[in-house]
């Protein structure tokens, strides 16, 4: 322990304080090493090894997938799935609405949907002539 | 050779301990108890506060970590190994040689110069926060209204179970000489729908949920709510899984199924991208309303018990502490799914793939530990939060922390990275990488471990604990995101038989472990193990199965 300056009030409080914040340091520090300790001779933390190799393999895959020297999933909209077949990008299938009966292509078919249910912000019904013509007799 | 108390490993006692106890028992556990002083915040200390400070009886000091011989209670301090006075004491007087740490009520082997451990000095410390703390229990039992659901780790049912599907998958199966797992199929986007495509394809695949369906548990022909033209979307879903299970290879359009979806969730019905998680709830939300009160005859405890209810509902517990006296109110939420806010403080691991080279690159990584770390640790609410404590019969500041009841068949992990800031009328897309492991053990985060640490992982048995739950999971899907907030796109990637297959609307593809490790997840899938064991769970794989296997839970395949 350092001797207090005896003519120096100032330094007085301040290795005081500066051994009251050691002191307290020293116990949180001890603090964590005694619960670390518990932990691990009462087995809890079991599962260090595999979660540190888990980081390691996300680490690396990060690493690789950052890597512009990998050719990466370039395009996948031109790719052969695993059966072997290609797709258009928008889908080509066709079937008939469900709502109004008619023959929709399959990657169009929300945005028809959305209008022909009459939902949605897009979708306002249509004024036209002989509506406001029944309007005004009315 | 230690014993076992699950979870714990009892460390086998040093001989010096074992001394100890062969010649005093109890005698010395019970004056330390007696001395204690419990916190509101769950530490245990030696009381200091009714006598004079402690000081070294070799040196005076009262500086550095202070010990309390067993047998004679003489104190000692311990600053450096070189002037460690309870070293000396056990020294000078035969026979004293286990002491306990003053400021965390922790035993010390004064000769191994260790911490050692004792269930029964673990006893008394609990016995001694049982009797301090108000009200009887207070977070340490299970909760006085809440009825423990008996739910034991493989009564799931057997409509949810394999082998019978199994069987019928294979004679469908034996047709295509195929060696790709069933249930491949891709999903048409229908224009901005891949958020409902993703998740279908984490549903589909989900094995509870897909063997509830293959088990034909909801037949869309049979169904009296389609024959009177009610809306059903089980029933769509049921159509579905015959479709994408049928061994067809061409991409499948969920046109019927957007429909119903849209007469359902008037609010949700548009043309524009939409939240998967949103979807993924509403969707559930349905399925709920149409088969959720179907079964009048509903198991005691009151747990709901339609099809979605059963695989994807938790039970969250959350404490509430007051920080003046230590009395704790908890309460119980079911949950269908779990929101985790990314963790955003630096881990150790970013060292690990730290390359000097690319100091532009985010190294800083969260993971998903991180997340349900930051999920379950205790919180301080705010000074404009306080509570008011039953026992104080004040407003107090209080902490708040949650924890797991009960976890379901199959966990989703949220992940929020969609920020909407009220006060800046912005919203914003976090894209920092999670790490997430593939097979995942939640037990730290249950409601008993949460409260055990709390207590300083105090070795006890706690009132209606459960020691046998399963708390390991595999991962079997993960839904990500790519792209901007307003205009991105949503990825599926599949576990199946172990091997990785994307699944981007109609185009299904095999990929390695790394590409799903390195993707930037949203929604993770997790279920139970004993459905997946290390993603080798197959329907395709030769059930040889006797008819007295039927009500087996499947422990894996080939």
């Amino acid at each position: 322990m350092s001797m207090p300056k005896e003519n120096d009030m100032s330094s007085d409080f301040e290795q005081l304080s500066f051994d009251v914040f050691r002191d307290l340091l020293d116990s949180i520090i001890v603090d964590v090493a005694s619960e670390s300790h518990r932990i691990a001779r009462l087995g809890l933390d079991r599962n260090l090894d595999k979660e540190e190799e888990e980081l390691r393999l996300s680490a690396e895959a990060r690493a690789r997938a950052s890597d512009p020297s990998q050719s990466g999933e370039a395009n996948a909209k031109y790719v052969v799935d695993i059966f072997g077949q290609t797709h258009p990008p928008v889908a080509s299938e066709i079937f008939n609405c469900m709502n109004c009966g008619r023959s929709i292509m399959a990657g169009r078919f929300a945005p028809h949907l959305e209008k022909c249910m009459g939902k949605g912000r897009k979708a306002r019904p249509r004024t036209t002539r002989s509506t406001t013509a029944a309007q005004n007799r009315s | 050779m230690s014993a076992r108390n699950y979870p714990y490993i009892i460390p086998e006692p040093c001989k010096h301990l074992v001394d100890y106890k062969l010649k005093h028992g109890l005698k010395g556990y019970t004056l330390i108890r007696d001395l204690l002083k419990c916190s509101p915040h769950g530490r245990t200390m030696i009381d200091k506060s009714k006598s004079e400070m402690p000081r070294c009886s070799f040196c005076s000091g009262y500086y550095g970590r202070f010990f309390m011989c067993l047998i004679c209670s003489s104190v000692t301090c311990c600053i450096t190994p070189e002037s460690n006075h309870t070293l000396l004491h056990s020294e000078s007087v035969g026979g004293h040689q286990i002491a306990v740490d003053m400021e965390r009520a922790e035993l010390y082997c004064c000769v191994c110069c260790d911490q050692v451990y004792d269930p029964e000095f673990d006893k008394a410390v609990m016995g001694k926060h049982l009797m301090v703390l108000p009200r009887s229990g207070n977070g340490l039992v299970g909760g006085g209204q809440m009825r423990l659901s008996k739910r034991k780790r493989l009564d799931f049912g057997c409509d949810l179970d394999s082998k019978s599907v199994k069987r019928m998958v294979l004679r469908r199966k034996q047709r295509s000489k195929s060696s790709l797992p069933v249930g491949l199929r891709g999903l048409n986007n229908l224009g901005n729908t891949c958020f409902m495509n993703s998740v279908l394809q984490a549903l589909l695949h989900a094995p509870p949920l897909r063997n509830y369906f293959l088990n034909d548990m909801h037949n869309h022909e049979s169904c009296r709510n389609s024959s009177v033209g009610r809306l059903c979307l089980p029933c769509d879903m049921d159509v579905i899984f015959s479709a994408v299970f049928s061994g067809e290879k061409t991409p499948y359009s969920p046109a019927k199924f957007l429909y119903s979806w849209w007469q359902h969730s008037e609010n949700l019905a548009s043309y524009e991208q939409q939240d998967a998680h949103e979807f993924f709830i509403s969707m559930l939300d349905r399925i709920h309303e149409k088969l959720g009160k179907a079964n009048p005859a509903v198991k005691e405890n009151g747990d709901c018990q339609c099809i979605a209810h059963r695989v994807f509902s938790g039970l969250l517990r959350s404490d509430v502490t007051c920080t003046s006296c230590g009395f704790t109110s908890s309460t119980y939420d079911p949950c269908i799914d779990i929101s985790l806010d990314l963790n955003t403080s630096t881990s150790f691991a970013t060292d690990l793939a730290s390359k000097p080279s690319k100091p532009n690159e985010t190294l800083v990584a969260s993971s998903l530990a991180g997340c349900l770390d930051l999920f379950t640790r205790p919180e301080k609410m705010g000074s404009d939060q306080k509570l008011y404590c039953d026992n104080c019969h004040e407003k107090q500041d209080a902490l708040k922390q949650m924890s797991i009841k009960n976890l379901p068949l199959v966990l989703c992990l949220h992940i929020k990275r969609f920020e909407h800031s009220p006060i800046r009328k912005m919203s914003r897309k976090i894209d920092r990488h999670l790490q997430f492991p593939f097979s995942l053990d939640m037990r730290p985060y249950l409601s008993s471990s949460i409260v055990k640490k709390r207590f300083g992982n105090r070795i006890f048995s706690f009132e209606g604990e459960e020691s046998d739950v399963s708390t390991e999971f595999e991962v079997f899907a993960v839904v990500t995101h790519s792209g901007m907030l307003e205009s991105g796109h949503y990825v599926t990637y599949l576990r199946l038989r172990n091997q990785w297959y994307k699944c981007d609307d109609a185009w299904i593809t095999e990929v390695d472990d790394e590409v799903v490790r390195a993707a930037q997840c949203y929604l993770i899938f997790y279920v139970q193990k004993v459905f997946h064991p290390k993603g080798s769970e197959d329907l395709s794989c030769q059930p040889m199965s006797s008819p007295a296997d039927l009500f087996v839970p499947i422990a894996g395949c080939c």
